[in-house]
């Protein structure tokens, strides 16, 4: 194993620096005397050939879309355009300041006032900001509109957000850091919404209503807009968690179904590279009765002779804007990356979620309908975790019929898909789906990628079951103990102590 | 024409093995009622040659703050990152990986989080570091919810958190909406005519939940009264540090007096100012607020074979798995600029670093000297020390300043008057940093020189 703090190729420091203005007693003048700090800190004493190394090895025990098929549900694993990395390494975007006047910030001005309007074209709403960070930070932002658009309205009694059972984690945690009480609805027998369900706990405390469509089960919810009627007619607001946009972009919109608000996942629809774990961008969309409410400032533009391709772009401040949810404008990095991969399919955005629900629907149909001579050799198919003839772009599986069959969870055969070279799917999500594995391929594979998977997947089911209880047989690492790292919470390195 | 759609052509085939025969099919589930009528109002699709083409014509009409003498900073810092950081961080292994839940395919990701991990707990010397808040000044907000979970039942100020006086209006802005959700009252710490943290006012704050301060606070100024805050706070008092990441090169670490959370903006290592995102936000702790915390956190452990092995831990804290009960509701965080940071950090290394402090200070010395030389030009705070950063009233407004350094290509520094809270139209923020030169100085100060004297003699630009 390399340890980063066994290195001692660099005694001082790996990265030689110019020198500073003043010498050194001479500059730490300004630091009194009782504020300096005693011992430096024990960091790493490597040098860049050390480092480079190092973390070249790391990056060889990670698995990413560049390694192999990624079939993560919900996440949205595409291909990243390598160009777009290119483009955020140029000075006019990493070397910005966002405080800087905004004759210095045209060019990016006019970037992020295009994703703004391409955003609310593309959701049917009418402003959108590009601030929040992430999902679940637009969640929250926007969730925080709602919640000032009911109190300017004198409706400070709506305290309830509704949430189906199906729901992303995130959705109820951020209702819930806004102060609100989470009433979970229980999905119907199909796992689509309950219309009656929500019937049954609307009303006049009812803030709002937070809906993913197409569900996290991958199908699109049929009744959403009488769904949206009997919240309005509450008088409550919509929310779209826009986490799964990826599969209707040009096709239909939240707008159409009737939300007040949404989140995008630039990270997901738009291809800002997941980096293990983020920077993600979750800008918000509303509708024009929100939108004196949102994050401050969004972009807007005038007319101007001598302006960037004739326009003068200027912050503007909502006029009951929330405030801040980060303290500048927002990801703009991964706003730009977005932008490019925008404009790859600019008007044809809707063949990438054509696309995207082909290679789910063909994929799942290559997993369930398989020859009788290989459904022969598994001892139990797994089946629907929820019944639909299509799907959207992704869909769950339950293994449950396979568990009683076999004693081989849903999470053995994920950990062996890692031997086959792949990543898992995303595993016992959503909650409302025993044993449930959701498959989500994207529309950046080829037909081969998914004629192997399938065949692949389908032959774990064949194998000798304790070869699957103890996978994975050929990670670098085996089963890791995750109970192991809880009770004994190793948290950073001990440093020879 | 699309490209990076590898069916395009094939569609007919694929369908056909389902049984389906057009794309239309497999949108049947949509009732006609919520349709989209009409394509998508959007330009043509642009190659990849047209897209760098216009991405760089499009952002060189910018000003990057590295392109000119530039003296704007405020928490986000113009710095020189080494070329290993990009080419490492860009590797696609690292670049295209989800959050590590299979940590058996995931061990260089979690490992590397867990050394940066390490990194961050000697830099402010606290035992606990998670992997990454979104920026600054999220992690200050969750730092302050996190503080009243833990220390709420005991306080005789129920729901309380007292922060300090001087604020960027943005930051706290952050608080007040992360704190909306839980009648949390957020009240202030003032400050003595030194520029420091009033410590006979600072009592009140005893019997709340959480102080939060800076250090150097937001004027630039290193405050000797913190350190005495713990002791008047108590032990059911959360001490909430906000620190400028490079100065802990020459600054005693806060969990060395007395700090329970220290949180802050990572940037300055590992990524440049970007516009303000994405950057990470720091976000480290006494094992006494381990389990309130935000965020992830990896942690050493064993596979099957009892071998070494990292994953994810601690995750019940987590919206995943606790929904509406959970410590935050982050998710996606800023996992790679943390990895880049970390990747700078080690490159650094303890005596890179205090260099790098001692080249902040020299500048920060320089350009103080210089600019307090001015006619009319003074500290708001007379007598302060510096790191980084100074505020001085001007003989006029900081904005008039301002817009005559821009025209003589000086980016000047921040007007504070919409910035921060109560501060006048005559206080100019000045921001230097490792890559401040002499030039640059002399630039400023001549600038501020003949501001002053048309100033002076009545014609302002």
């Amino acid at each position: 194993m390399s340890d980063i703090f066994a290195f001692n190729g660099a005694t001082n420091s790996g990265y030689a620096q110019p020198a500073a203005l003043l010498g050194d007693a001479e500059a730490a003048e300004g630091i009194p005397l009782s504020m300096r700090r005693a011992a430096l800190p024990q960091w790493p004493r490597a040098s860049e050939p050390e480092l480079v190394r190092h973390f070249t090895w790391l990056s060889r025990r990670n698995f990413g879309i560049d390694t192999g098929f990624y079939p993560l549900g919900s996440c949205t694993m595409k291909h990243n355009p390598r160009v777009n990395e290119k483009i955020v390494q140029l000075a006019g975007i990493n070397d910005l300041h966002p405080l800087a006047p905004e004759s210095h910030l045209q060019g990016l001005m006019s970037i992020f006032y295009e994703m703004q309007e391409m955003l609310a074209h593309c959701a049917g709403m009418d402003e959108v900001t590009l601030q929040p960070v992430a999902g679940a930070q637009g969640e929250f932002a926007a969730i925080r509109c709602i919640q000032e658009y009911h109190r300017s309205n004198g409706e400070d009694n709506r305290d309830k957000v509704i949430v189906p059972d199906s729901a992303h984690g995130t959705n109820p945690a951020s209702a819930a850091m806004c102060g609100y009480e989470i009433i979970e609805i229980p999905s119907g027998e199909d796992g689509r919404l309950d219309i009656e369900a929500i019937r049954a706990v609307v009303g006049d405390d009812t803030a709002a209503m937070m809906v993913t469509n197409p569900s996290t089960l991958g199908v699109f919810e049929p009744e959403i807009a009488e769904a949206s009627e009997i919240v309005h007619a509450a008088g409550g607001q919509m929310y779209y968690d826009g986490a799964n946009f990826n599969a209707i972009l040009g096709k239909t919109s939240p707008g159409l179904m009737g939300f007040d608000a949404v989140h995008y996942n630039l990270h997901k629809t738009f291809s800002q590279p997941h980096g293990g774990g983020g920077p993600g961008s979750g800008p918000i969309g509303v509708k024009s009765h929100l939108a004196q409410y949102l994050p401050k400032p969004v972009v807007d533009r005038t007319e101007k002779e001598d302006g960037l391709d004739g326009w003068k772009y200027f912050w503007r401040v909502p006029i009951n804007s929330i405030g801040k949810v980060q303290q500048w404008h927002g990801n703009a990095g991964a706003v730009v990356r977005s932008w490019a991969f925008y404009r790859r399919y600019g008007r044809e955005l809707e063949k990438m979620s054509e696309h995207a629900v082909l290679n789910a629907n063909y994929l799942r149909h290559r997993i369930l309908n398989p020859s009788a001579e290989v459904i022969a050799k598994i001892p139990a198919m797994p089946v629907d975790g929820a019944p639909a003839e299509i799907v959207k772009h992704e869909f769950t599986l339950s293994m449950s019929p396979f568990k009683d069959a076999t004693g081989v969870t849903g999470k053995d055969v994920a950990k062996r898909l890692l031997d086959y070279g792949y990543m898992a799917p995303t595993l016992y999500f959503p909650m409302i789906v025993p044993e449930c594995l959701m498959i989500e391929p994207t529309e950046t594979e080829s037909k081969e990628v998914l004629d192997k998977f399938a065949e692949d997947f389908l032959n774990i089911l064949t194998e000798d079951p304790e070869l699957v209880k103890n996978a994975p047989h050929s990670t670098d690492v085996g089963r890791v103990d995750e109970v192991w790292a809880a009770r004994n919470l190793v948290l950073r390195h001990p440093l020879g102590n | 024409m699309v490209d990076h759609l590898p069916n395009l052509g094939r569609e007919a085939e694929m369908l056909q093995a389902m049984g389906l025969s057009s794309m239309d099919d497999l949108f049947s589930d949509i009732p006609n009622s919520i349709k989209r009528v009409d394509p998508l109002d959007l330009p043509l699709p642009q190659t990849e040659e047209e897209i760098w083409a216009d991405a760089q014509r499009l952002l060189s009409v910018n000003v990057p703050i590295n392109s000119r003498p530039n003296f704007l900073g405020a928490g986000l810092y113009e710095n020189f990152v080494p070329s290993m950081v990009a080419a490492m961080a860009t590797r696609g292994e690292f670049l295209t990986a989800y959050t590590p839940y299979q940590p058996e395919v995931s061990q260089g990701m979690l490992q590397a989080l867990w050394e940066f991990q390490t990194m961050i707990s000697e830099l402010v010397a606290l035992p606990i570091s998670n992997v990454s808040m979104y920026d600054a000044s999220t992690a200050a907000a969750e730092a302050l919810t996190c503080a009243i979970r833990v220390h709420n039942r005991k306080a005789e100020q129920k729901n309380v958190v007292y922060v300090t006086k001087w604020l960027p209006e943005q930051r706290l802005s952050v608080m007040q909406n992360y704190t909306a959700g839980g009648d949390i009252e957020i009240k202030t710490l003032d400050w003595n005519d030194e520029g420091m943290i009033d410590l006979v006012a600072a009592e009140a704050a005893s019997g709340s939940c959480a102080v939060y301060v800076e250090q150097p606070n937001p004027f630039g100024i290193i405050d000797e009264n913190i350190p005495k805050l713990k002791q008047i706070i108590g032990d059911n008092c959360a001490l909430i540090v906000g620190v400028n990441a490079t100065s802990l090169g020459l600054i005693e670490a806060p969990g060395n007096w007395g700090a329970d959370i220290v949180v802050g903006e990572g940037q300055a290592f590992g990524i440049g100012a970007t516009a303000g995102g994405p950057l990470y936000g720091l976000f480290a702790c006494t094992e006494k607020y381990l389990r309130q915390m935000p965020g992830r956190i990896v942690g050493k452990t064993i596979d099957d074979k009892g071998n070494d092995a990292f994953t994810l831990t601690l995750s019940t804290r987590e919206q995943h798995i606790r929904r509406h009960k959970a410590t935050s509701n982050i998710c996606s965080n800023e996992t790679l600029i943390a990895l880049m940071g970390g990747m700078h950090m080690a490159l650094l290394g303890p005596t890179g670093l205090e260099r790098l402090a001692l080249r902040n200070a020299a500048a920060c010395q320089v350009a103080r000297k210089g600019v307090l030389s001015l006619e009319g030009v003074e500290l708001v705070f007379s007598n302060s020390s510096s790191y980084n950063e100074f505020t001085v009233v001007l003989p006029g407004s900081a904005k008039s300043a301002l817009s005559y350094l821009d025209s003589i290509g000086v980016t000047g520094g921040l007007a504070l008057e919409d910035t921060t809270l109560q501060a006048s139209e005559k206080w100019l923020h000045i921001t230097t940093t490792d890559q401040t030169t002499e030039d640059d100085v002399n630039a400023l100060v001549d600038g501020l020189n003949s501001w002053i004297s048309s100033f002076v003699t009545g014609v302002e630009s």
